[in-house]
């Protein structure tokens, strides 16, 4: 019994220590895709879209990528991954079936600039 | 067709959360498509359609109306508790062609860019490189719209240079609902345009330095900027030093523009004959609450454009993360994390040096090379903020900087640092930089809640502020966009003087009185500043 729980705290530690969230950021583009919002995170003044899904292995690999389709910019400004504790214990038990995948984006701002013509 | 989607609300904040205020309806609009609609320019007459349609629609509620761009600014100048307005998807850029620039004109048409008015510091500055060229200066950040900036003036540290206004040549305001309210507006001692571009975004030209000198630093209320045409100049490299120098040197370079006693200091920015390179920005820190002898200052160093820098620098980005004394306000945040509310402690933690080191891990001093938009990057920081900005006379610096520490030491202590900036004068009727140098002294910090904290209220500061400057006579501006005591009696007159009526005069010659209405605000009827002259001089907005 005392084997099996200090197992369980191992395990919840393990899986605790390894939730973790990645920001990734373009530093030479045109800025991410603005939004008025009332936010007091970092992003507030960027228009956030989440990606909250469950993937099937198989399903995310490099031929068969999730698709985002919805950046009117045609790019990305900021990627954030996070790892969640119950995205781990899903992992877990479905023995790496099943994976949450919850990835947090920023758009490019779509530009507008281009060149005139006054004849 | 542009279209704006209209959001019933009941209150709106700045990003800083410097409010809550009451709203009725924010308005959102959005370009039409590019591939519906591929001319840049039936666009951007599109997208004015659009704005004639919402000045009346807001005229026939009897409503006032305010265009915002990111929200950045701290005070209320940017509230119209009727129908705000979001615009930082009008967003249209191009350069102006050979064929557009008037014949009068001492710009070269590869320098002059024209803007909507929701364009973003930061992606001006991406299209500009793509050309090979620049803005001349910006703010210490670079998410401020290009309207937004010029509305209430805003600065860097440009000596020679000046602020955001003052390298725009061009004005396109919407002033009312009807066609005839499209009017395109320009110095008629410096013409940049001839009639080709006006004539295709079916606007009136107005030829007039006075009128163009008073809708530049607008304050949101001489009519919707529709768009600004831009000088920029061809790329160049900012090399950016940070020391720390003996507090008396900082402040008598500050007092005399004279910059002979860094070269000492930074010794690489000195001539053959010894004497000191003349600074692009010079800024000095000051944390009131440390008896440290020195100040830490930034001088930053123009430099021709040399395409292998990041090879031969480094990528001045990770640099400016790593070694930046980031924008104070961000440090503050840092800081009040650790403490959590607690401002005694806080105040604690600031009376040791809190600056970081200016330092790689070895202990060398590091030097930064990179364009504007880089040394000038994202601010990296959001949250409930405060700032207050005054303008003096450089010479004064040295003695308002000492009366207003004092009063922050003494009346406080108050949650936040000081910095000193200087800027080149602007011609703009209202601009707070209006002395031959400026010296923006300011100071960045927390929020606080004066009740239950103990310190004395934001308002309180304000008010206290303007008080020692006046008991010392030391004539001031405050920065438009951030926290002042702004219903202090007869403060427009106090900073601006004979320059107030004329701005005034000449926004009631512009505007029709109940276009005058719709674009003012509280924070305009406060200064006295919305008031309409009578009776109006036509001669004001003749075209010369
Ligand atoms: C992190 C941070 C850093 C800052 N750094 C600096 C700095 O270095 N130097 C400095 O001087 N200031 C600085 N400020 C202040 C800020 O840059 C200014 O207040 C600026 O005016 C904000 O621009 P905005 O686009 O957010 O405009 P807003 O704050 O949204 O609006 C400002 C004014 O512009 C008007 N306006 C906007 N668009 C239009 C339009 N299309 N037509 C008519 N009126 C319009 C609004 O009505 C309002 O009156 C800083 C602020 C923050 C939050």
């Amino acid at each position: 019994m005392k084997t099996k729980s200090l197992f369980a705290i191992v395990m919840v530690l393990l899986m605790l220590s390894s939730c973790y969230s990645v920001r990734v950021k373009v530093t030479n583009g045109p800025g991410g895709e603005p939004a008025e919002t009332e936010t007091e995170e970092v992003t507030a003044g960027e228009l956030i879209r989440t990606l909250d899904t469950v993937a099937k292995v198989g399903i995310a690999t490099k031929e068969n990528p999730i698709n985002l389709p919805d950046c009117e910019s045609g790019g990305l400004h900021a990627v954030e991954y996070r790892t969640t504790f119950g995205g781990i214990l899903k992992y877990l038990i479905t023995f790496g079936r099943k994976r949450t995948v919850k990835v947090k984006y920023v758009c490019n701002k779509k530009t507008n600039t281009g060149v005139i013509d006054l004849d | 067709m542009a279209t704006t989607t209209t959001e019933p609300r009941v209150w709106w904040d700045t990003l800083h959360k410097n409010g809550r205020f009451d709203l009725k309806f924010f308005l959102r609009t959005k370009l039409e498509k590019e591939s519906n609609m591929p001319s840049l320019l039936d666009r951007y007459n599109d997208a004015a359609d659009e704005m004639r349609r919402l000045i009346k629609e807001a005229d026939d509620n009897d409503e006032g109306f305010r265009s915002i761009g990111s929200k950045w600014s701290m005070s209320s100048i940017a509230h119209h508790p009727d129908r705000m307005h979001f615009t930082s998807n009008m967003n249209i850029g191009f350069g102006i062609p050979g064929n557009g620039v008037h014949a009068n004109s001492t710009y070269k048409s590869e320098n002059l860019f024209f803007f909507q008015c929701g364009n973003e510091i930061k992606e001006i500055s991406h299209f500009l490189e793509s050309k090979g060229k620049s803005l001349k200066a910006s703010g210490a950040s670079n998410g401020q719209t290009i309207a937004g900036c010029i509305s209430t003036g805003v600065h860097g540290s440009g000596l020679d240079i000046g602020s955001v206004q003052d390298y725009v040549v061009g004005l396109n305001l919407i002033i009312g609902p009807n066609p005839e309210d499209v009017v395109y507006l320009e110095r008629h001692t410096k013409p940049a345009l001839n009639e080709k571009l006006p004539q295709r975004i079916k606007a009136r030209i107005i030829r007039n330095d006075d009128l163009f000198n008073a809708a530049l630093v607008g304050l949101g209320s001489f009519g919707f900027i529709h768009g600004v045409l831009i000088e920029a100049e061809d790329r160049f490299l900012l090399k950016r030093y940070v020391r720390k120098i003996k507090k008396q040197k900082a402040i008598q370079i500050s007092n005399t523009m004279d910059f002979q006693p860094l070269a000492n200091e930074i010794t690489e920015e000195v001539d053959a004959q010894g004497n000191a390179n003349r600074p692009y920005h010079y800024k000095v820190f000051i944390n009131q609450y440390s008896n440290d002898d020195d100040y830490v200052i930034e001088s930053i160093y123009k430099k021709p454009f040399d395409p292998n820098y990041k090879q031969i620098h480094g990528d001045p980005i990770p640099f400016m993360k790593q070694f930046i004394y980031r924008d104070l306000i961000y440090l503050l945040i840092k800081i009040s994390e650790k403490f959590q509310k607690a401002i005694p402690l806080f105040i604690q933690a600031l009376s040791g040096t809190i600056l970081p080191k200016e330092k790689d891990e070895n202990g060398q001093e590091k030097n930064i090379v990179g364009q504007l938009s880089e040394i000038f990057w994202d601010a990296g920081y959001q949250g409930k903020a405060f700032a207050c900005s005054f303008g003096v006379d450089h010479k004064n610096s040295g003695k308002a900087l000492e009366v207003l520490t004092k009063l922050t030491k003494d009346d406080g202590p108050i949650p936040g640092i000081f910095a000193m900036r200087f800027v080149k004068q602007s011609d703009a009727t209202l601009a707070f930089t209006k002395f031959p140098v400026t010296c923006m002294i300011e100071i960045d910090g927390i929020q606080w809640n004066h009740k239950e904290d103990g310190i004395i209220s934001l308002h309180e500061y304000g008010k206290r502020m303007i008080e020692v400057l006046k008991a010392n006579n030391l004539p001031f501006t405050i920065h438009w966009g951030k926290n002042a005591a702004w219903d202090f009696p007869g403060l427009a007159q106090d900073m601006f003087g004979g320059d107030v009526q004329k701005w005034m005069d000449i926004r009631s010659a512009l505007l029709s009185p109940r276009m005058a209405k719709l674009f003012s605000n509280p924070f305009l009827d406060t200064l006295g500043l919305s008031q309409l002259s009578s009776p109006v001089d036509p001669g004001l907005i003749v075209s010369l």
